[in-house]
């Protein structure tokens, strides 16, 4: 059976479904014995999941947009 | 929106690109429009800091109308458009005071002779959801995130941030895809560490209640 090192180093693959089902299951085999990396897989899932869904929330404020398209027509439209 | 593409809009921004090249306005402005808010997304996620991120997208969409001509297509338009970010982000950076970085290996899992983990771990992955809408996460994520080392900061923000695949990433970076795997995994775990005790604070007062 494989080491929680092991495990771990391949946890990211694991919940990217970059690994092959034999390398897959043998994670699962050893999760079904090891709370602890159970633990960590789970914890490890949620920060994930909570860091990429807060990155992923950076909005254009409406007021830079304006700026931004009365840059471009100074800038790209008067020397053209 | 992510710059993960699908076949068709991938075929409809080189038809973009193409018509802007032969002089066409109105195809630049769709592919500013359609390029603005991830570019401001991605410096912003690097800055942390609105005004740098305004400046970058203002520079990168001007570099994109001032450049186009020496885009010859040997990678993806979306690919060219992210360097040309990153570098302009990076420019910006260097004139600014560093925070200073975290030591990322004090922050991976430690083992013992055999393999097994040494961590002393609470599971505080239930109930976390509503975490998403408070203000004090974002913050402290987005510390957490600014506190990684430049190089994993980078592909965490690539690949989960924009949603880019690994292949992707390792074009856009020149990096190897194991290259990639591996900064993506040590900056997940890195961040799990780094937030934990927050997470586990959060946990442990919802289970007071």
């Amino acid at each position: 059976m494989i080491c929680c090192k092991e495990c771990l180093e391949l946890l990211s693959d694991y919940l990217d479904g970059e690994l092959d089902p034999k390398t897959s299951s043998s994670l699962e085999e050893h999760f079904q014995d090891c709370p602890p990396c159970i633990a960590f897989l789970n914890t490890f899932k949620t920060s994930t999941h909570l860091c990429r869904e807060t990155i992923r929330q950076v909005d254009l404020p409406e007021v830079v947009q304006i700026k931004l398209k009365e840059f471009l027509a100074k800038n790209t439209r008067e020397k053209k | 929106m992510s710059f993960a593409q699908n076949k068709e809009t991938k075929e409809a921004e080189e038809a973009l690109v193409r018509d802007f090249q032969t002089g066409n306005l109105e195809a630049y402005d769709k592919i500013a429009e359609i390029y603005q808010k991830k570019i401001y997304a991605l410096s912003f996620n690097l800055t942390r800091n609105p005004m740098d991120a305004q400046d970058v997208t203002q520079e990168v969409l001007l570099t994109l109308f001032k450049k186009i001509h020496t885009f010859k297509g040997k990678s993806a338009f979306s690919s060219w458009v992210y360097r040309i970010t990153l570098n302009a982000t990076y420019m910006k950076m260097r004139s600014k005071k560093k925070e200073p970085n975290v030591s990322l290996e004090d922050l991976l899992p430690s083992y013992n002779s055999s393999g097994y983990q040494q961590e002393k771990i609470q599971d505080w992955s239930e109930n976390t959801e509503s975490l998403l809408f408070a203000n004090e996460t974002r913050e402290v994520i987005q510390k957490a995130v600014s506190q990684l080392p430049e190089k994993e900061k980078v592909v965490f923000i690539l690949r989960d941030g924009e949603g880019l695949s690994t292949e992707k990433v390792s074009e856009i970076l020149d990096l190897t895809v194991p290259a990639v795997k591996s900064r993506l995994h040590r900056a997940r775990l890195f961040l799990r560490k780094k937030l934990s005790p927050y997470f586990e604070e959060y946990h442990s007062q919802r289970e007071k209640k």
